[in-house]
């Protein structure tokens, strides 16, 4: 009876101890190198980036201009209008301008950027630019409607800062 | 503080919408024309009633939804 007692006590101790050194996944074990970051950056009809390791990202956030690096506080920033550089480990570094979206940062080192379009610099016509860049500068001083002139000072906004990344 | 677009009564959408159009018309002349062509689409409505077709609206040519 005692020596019973005696194994069923030891039964009920070493239970929790297993469960300790059972495998357990965590979101640090998730996540690729310690000193990466995985980005996704994708758009409604492509995935430019796909859980890629890169080392840094730097991204205009409507709270300001910031770079994202390997264990990034978590957070959610919404995005305007401009240029994202990406630092790859030896590839230097890549520049795209996106229209505008959201990026997330995952507790575990990822990084997720969705946005309506992103081009890399090379695709944009700075004469292009230009033109309606003028266009849109005459119809917000101009006696249009007010939903007008307000699209057309948003498109002013955009214009100016993808002149500005292209000199 | 709240945003120009916001203030003047646009919606997030809307205000997403115009700079994608804008950021398309920038592009050189081949990524443009790839990238219009994907923004492509007909829808055309028409209603019927005591079964006979009514008159066919062309709902593409609408502008952009709100």
């Amino acid at each position: 009876m005692n020596s019973f007692r005696a194994a069923s006590r030891i039964a009920l101790r070493t239970k929790p101890t297993r469960a300790l050194l059972a495998p357990r996944r965590n979101y640090a074990e998730a996540a690729g190198p310690a000193d990466k970051i995985r980005l996704s950056l994708t758009l409604p009809h492509q995935s430019i980036y796909k859980a890629s390791d890169v080392i840094q990202v730097n991204i205009p956030a409507e709270s300001g201009d910031m770079g994202i690096l390997a264990n990034h506080v978590p957070s959610i920033e919404q995005l305007r209008p401009g240029v994202i550089d990406i630092i790859e480990e030896g590839a230097g570094s890549k520049q795209f301008f996106l229209s505008g979206g959201f990026a997330v940062v995952q507790p575990d080192s990822q990084l997720s950027i969705n946005a309506v379009e992103a081009f890399p610099l090379e695709d944009f016509s700075p004469e292009a630019v230009r033109a309606q860049l003028a266009e849109a500068q005459r119809i917000a001083s101009g006696s249009g409607s007010e939903q007008d002139i307000a699209e057309a000072k948003v498109e002013i906004e955009v214009l100016e800062t993808l002149q500005a990344a292209l000199k | 503080m709240v945003a120009a677009w916001k203030a003047a009564g646009l919606t997030y959408n809307k205000y997403l919408s115009i700079a994608a159009r804008v950021v398309r018309r920038s592009l050189k002349e081949q990524p443009r024309l790839a990238a219009e062509r994907r923004g492509e689409m007909q829808l055309k409505f028409a209603k019927w009633e005591n079964g006979k077709q009514g008159e066919v609206k062309n709902l593409a040519k609408e502008p952009l939804e709100q």
